[in-house]
């Protein structure tokens, strides 16, 4: 039986799931639109996991998990590996090309730029205060010119002229885009310059005034786009690679960081297997108003038996489901051995252990002389008023 | 007069102070979703994000009777310096009578801080002030000292253990009446976190990072999305380069804070001329750490905050001459707590994966 590691990435656009085995091959490949249900997803997703893959075959030796949704969807799976996507995007990038010097990711809702240096991300930006040059951003405006986003890219080739449209923002775009269509500017042209004024936000916002090297690597699902592609090209004014698997790149490279985690722990796989597909999940959230911090506490809930608890800085819910006990006997619980520590702290007190730092107390008594001096001029300002 | 001041870092600094001089204080609210909400509601669209949030404080104050604020001021082009004078007004214009002491660095205008002392010191004697101030300093470094710890322990145990220790220790530094109090608190809980010692890693498996910021963002957690925590829980340890006690020397106590002056002096590498705020500091906090062998900064910057804004465009070069990942995190009422997290979480695995190489 091969060892096989699954990846889920959870993107704000779409979810992808991948499955590599020791080798790093791609056994599976799935990319999906994220309609906002994405237990729903995943569970479709697994199912035809199922379907496709010989899974007697295999045995899920580890499960990694990322995308902005990460954190539920880790719970559901029971994942191994839980990490941001830059760290995983830069790790597949270097995979597939070792002499990677700068990749260009740009995802639905966000872009990042990351620098690497024999084969180890040294430096990354990402879009910081807005979506403006994201995949969501190309989305809209494909829409609203009645264009499928598939042919987007392909159409901004088609251009004759440069026609510069301002790409900061959405909306700003948009008022733009229709006085240039007025103007007699072609779909190709106004597509073009949309292409182009992306790059130079992406450019103007994320490289600012860094030096790029080596090998440039475009990935994420922008990446499938021409059109911006070539729009870098003529940036930067080199080649620019689309790996293979461009679109799941942030996924490949959970699996793979997931396959590194479980080997360096040598611990048997958290995945809770293929059943879910069958389970029924649901998720709660609340206010703790028990202290000043007022935490939002998740609760994820799986045919009714809470799987997991996050969210509270104390520790308090997220204590509870690991006890499984009332919480009025957690709470008698804590107040005994409260006053225990209570006692030994009084006791530790009495042994005077403690030592002052001669150093730090002769700079206190200089300050306190230097105060008292103060005080005296102060005395003495007091009397002249 | 009831006094009130704006919620910044450990409070019960400020509320000792002013409660040992005897005035009604009443302690301000933790800024929460209502705070900002009410904050940014009332604040000109451009003001900086502290602004906002003291705003919804002080709104929220009113709701209690508050007649007097007490709050800190600020020199050079930095927007602080008019807070007191903009928040009366917009005060005023909500229909509250209120008052504004404005304390501004002593080194400043001597004569105004006197003047503004006077006012405070109420009945007391000079000595007496002399006291209270000793007592509230003493606490503040002994609050500083403890926290100092709970930054590093809390990157290699159980962080809920240690925060509880730490919010145990705040509630207790409340209620110390002199010098011997602080001393016990103080001794106590340095004994209690001295029992988690044996967790830190020998010195050069230790990983630091060091914040710095615009002074309100990196003091207060509830509105800088806990970003030491998040830090400490992927076991890294945090020193910020703004403590309470250094604020105190900085600006009431004029005999001291010579350390900071050098601190300052290293920043002119990058920025010359005083622009306000903490800009020119934060650099020289930024190459002090690198010195003193942390791994990374991470520096805040309120939205819209005029000096930081200058201090990260100068933060790539800084990164570069002296070879230290930097980064910057924008905050405002906008910041979601996964980009943060996201962000936070991707800097700390790239220092990481410098100091590993993989075996395949």
């Amino acid at each position: 039986m091969e060892n096989l590691y699954l990846g889920v990435d959870i993107g704000s656009v779409s979810i992808n799931i991948v499955a590599i085995d020791e080798q790093n091959e791609l056994v599976f490949k799935l990319y999906t639109r994220n309609s906002g249900n994405p237990i729903q997803l995943v569970k479709k997703g697994l199912a035809k996991f199922k379907q496709e893959v010989e899974i007697d075959q295999y045995k899920v030796a580890g499960v990694g998990v990322t995308g902005s949704g990460r954190q539920l969807i880790a719970y559901v799976l029971g994942a191994d590996t839980i990490k941001n996507e830059i760290t995983a995007h830069a790790r597949a990038s270097t995979f597939y090309h070792p002499e990677a010097g700068t990749i260009f990711e740009i995802g639905g809702q966000d872009s990042k730029l990351i620098i690497v240096e024999d084969g180890i991300a040294v430096d990354f930006a990402m879009n910081t205060v807005c979506a403006a040059g994201t995949g969501s951003f190309l989305d809209h405006q494909a829409e609203r010119l009645g264009i499928k986003i598939e042919d987007f890219g392909g159409m901004a080739l088609e251009a004759e002229r440069d026609v510069r449209i301002a790409g900061r923002c959405t909306v700003f775009a948009e008022s733009d885009m229709i006085s240039k269509q007025q103007y007699g500017f072609t779909k190709p042209e106004i597509i073009k310059g949309l292409s182009v004024a992306l790059v130079r936000n992406y450019m103007n916002n994320l490289v600012r005034n860094r030096v790029l090297k080596g090998e440039y690597i475009f990935q994420g699902g922008v990446a499938a786009n021409i059109g911006i592609k070539a729009a870098f090209e003529a940036e930067i004014g080199s080649e620019v690679i689309v790996p293979q698997y461009h679109d799941v790149m942030g996924a490949i490279g959970i699996a793979m960081l997931a396959k590194r985690d479980v080997k360096r722990s040598g611990q048997e796989s958290n995945f809770r297997g293929f059943d879910l597909t069958e389970e029924e999940f649901a998720t709660k959230s609340f206010e703790c108003d028990d202290c000043a911090n007022n935490c939002e506490v998740i609760k994820v809930i799986a045919d009714g038996r809470t799987i997991a608890v996050t969210g509270d800085r104390c520790g308090k819910w997220t204590a509870s489901l690991i006890t499984d006990s009332s919480i009025t006997a957690n709470s008698s619980k804590s107040e005994t051995t409260q006053t225990v520590v209570k006692d030994q702290a009084a006791a530790e007190e009495k042994l005077d252990l403690y030592k002052t730092d001669p150093e730090a107390e002769k700079q206190v008594m200089q300050e306190l002389e230097e105060l008292e001096k103060d005080d005296q001029t102060e005395k003495e300002d007091n009397i002249l008023v | 007069m009831r006094l009130s001041f704006p919620y910044m870092g450990p409070t019960i600094v400020y509320a000792k102070l002013l409660e040992l001089l005897g005035h009604d204080v009443v302690m301000p609210p933790r800024p929460n979703k209502e705070i900002i909400d009410l904050g940014v509601k009332y604040s000109p669209e451009f003001a900086c994000f502290p602004f906002k949030v003291i705003t919804g404080t002080y709104l929220k104050l009113m709701e209690q009777g508050v007649d007097t604020l007490v709050t800190s001021g600020g020199h050079g082009p930095c927007r602080a310096g008019y807070y007191g004078e903009v928040h009366k007004k917009i005060l005023h214009e909500l229909g509250y009578d209120v008052e504004i002491i404005v304390i501004d660095s002593v080194r400043d205008d001597y004569k105004y801080f006197y003047q503004i002392a006077k006012r405070l010191k109420g009945n007391n004697s000079w000595l007496k002030v002399v006291q209270v101030l000793k007592i509230v300093y003493e606490l503040t470094k002994a609050l500083d000292e403890v926290e100092k710890k709970v930054e590093i322990l809390r990157a290699y145990y159980d962080n809920t253990v240690i925060n509880k220790i730490w919010l145990q220790a705040q509630e207790d530094f409340y209620t110390v009446k002199d010098n011997s109090d602080i001393k016990k608190y103080k001794q106590r809980y340095l004994k209690k976190l001295a029992a988690y010692s044996d967790q830190i890693p020998a010195a050069e498996d230790r990983l630091k990072i060091g914040i710095i910021g615009e002074i309100f963002v990196v003091l207060e957690q509830s509105i800088n999305n806990q970003i030491e925590e998040k830090v400490n829980r992927f076991g890294f340890e945090v020193e910020r380069s703004q403590y309470l006690s250094d604020w105190i020397r900085e600006n009431i106590l004029p005999f001291t804070a010579n350390d900071l002056k050098e601190i300052e002096h290293k920043g002119e590498e990058f920025i010359e001329i005083n622009i306000g705020g903490h800009a020119k500091e934060n650099i020289g906090h930024a190459i002090d750490f690198k010195e003193r062998g942390f791994d990374g900064i991470i520096h805040l910057k309120p939205f819209a905050c005029l000096p930081e804004l200058i201090s990260q465009s100068v933060m790539d070069d800084l990164s570069n001459k002296y070879d230290i990942p930097v980064l910057t995190i924008s905050i405002d009422e906008q910041t979601a707590d996964a980009n943060v997290l996201t962000r936070v979480e991707a800097f700390l695995d790239m220092i990481k994966e410098k100091n590993y190489r993989e075996v395949m």
